[in-house]
């Protein structure tokens, strides 16, 4: 359903202020949205003054640096810092990215912070995925075949390999569905571009055989036609992949098959 | 779980092109099938006789209806630019970021043109 107004327990009430301590003359203000699963009041926006003559270039740094010195009680997700495991996935200056590779030169202004939209919130910038995580089982992400391994490499011509490219990249971050209306509004029916995209991979792998039930199982007026192309899921892909086109992909071979 | 907030979405969402005329479009879709009574209404009292053919006649000429008239030549024109710009992605084209902020681009400057040209030009082209 479209709900454009937020419940009463997520209204953001005015945060904390923390005021700069180092006396530097390059500060910028960073406003974070917080929320403490144990106090049970509403979220909040924390401002913090940071020292920017000693701060690295992401976004991701600014926060370990907010942890380390400012605020230790600053939740958040991360792990490699180099764009590969998809941890730090949030949502900076009203788009969805990866803290570790966005630059915070790149944002104007006061740097605000959100966890990624429309999830519920454990702690902080930390979202609940576990409905993304089911919906990503639901398409049985392996290989099907009911070819005997004989201890040898099951072989794809260079052509059938190369129509996964930009497609395995895809490291789950959940920037793109998080990102999409449509799966605001019916997340809990519709797969939404990372599942899709995902789907799509296992469909044009010329190795599955299961590609006919796969397609089966993704026609749905929900599952699948939900999908508007409004592209704000390619909009926000931090690895330049390009969910709307494979949504459409399928589509189009369900039209034409 | 239940207590738990629910972030922000639409609120803090930067809006880029694609999305904008996503939404328009469907918003257009709505106010298109209103114009639709709207010409309906207008057949209908053309079989009525001349006198009900003048409270029409007089509308679409006040202020408020020629609003609604260029309104509608709007809404028209961006739907079908619109729905051109989604029979190129059902074919499977058009799909990457700069294409699709060009195409966009071109919907709204298209829309708006078109405008233009049928409201300045209605006497000659009907």
């Amino acid at each position: 359903m479209v709900q454009i107004s937020l419940p009463k327990n997520s209204e953001i009430k005015k945060g904390n202020y923390y005021k700069d301590k180092t006396g530097s003359k390059n500060i910028r203000k960073v406003n974070i949205y917080r929320w403490d699963p144990a106090t049970g009041d509403n979220p909040r926006i924390d401002t913090y003054e940071v020292d920017m003559d000693n701060c690295p270039s992401k976004v991701l740094d600014l926060l370990n640096k907010i942890k380390n010195e400012i605020d230790p009680s600053l939740a958040y997700r991360r792990s490699c810092a180099h764009g590969v495991c998809g941890s730090c996935a949030m949502n900076m200056d009203g788009k969805n990215g990866l803290a570790c590779t966005k630059p915070h030169s790149e944002i104007k202004g006061d740097i605000n912070i959100y966890p990624l939209p429309h999830l519920r919130v454990l702690k902080d910038l930390i979202g609940d995925l576990s409905i993304l995580y089911k919906q990503y089982e639901s398409v049985q992400p392996w290989l099907k075949t009911t070819k005997k391994s004989d201890g040898t490499e099951n072989l794809q011509s260079k052509e059938d390999r190369s129509k996964l490219d930009g497609l395995y990249e895809c490291i789950m971050c959940a920037c793109c569905s998080t990102a999409c209306p449509s799966y605001w509004w019916n997340g809990e029916k519709y797969l939404g571009p990372a599942v899709l995209l995902q789907a799509y991979r296992w469909i044009i792998d010329s190795r599955d055989e299961d590609r006919k039930d796969r397609l089966k199982k993704v026609a749905d007026e929900l599952k699948l036609y939900r999908c508007h192309t409004i592209m704000n899921c390619t909009n926000a892909c931090p690895k330049g992949l390009n969910p709307a086109k494979a949504i459409a992909s399928i589509k189009k071979m369900l039209a034409t098959s | 779980m239940n207590n738990n907030p629910l972030s922000p979405h639409i609120q803090i969402y930067n809006w880029h092109i694609s999305s904008l005329v996503s939404i328009s479009h469907r918003i257009t879709g709505v106010i298109n099938i209103l114009a639709m009574c709207v010409i309906c209404f207008w057949i209908w009292t053309l079989t009525l006789g001349n006198t009900n053919y003048d409270i029409i006649y007089n509308f679409f000429n006040s202020f408020l209806g020629k609003f609604f008239v260029i309104s509608f030549i709007w809404s028209y024109s961006f739907q079908i630019l619109c729905e051109i710009r989604h029979w190129f992605w059902d074919l499977g084209y058009g799909f990457e970021l700069k294409t699709s902020k060009i195409t966009g681009f071109l919907v709204i400057l298209g829309s708006i043109s078109l405008t233009i040209i049928f409201y300045t030009f209605k006497g000659i082209l009907i």
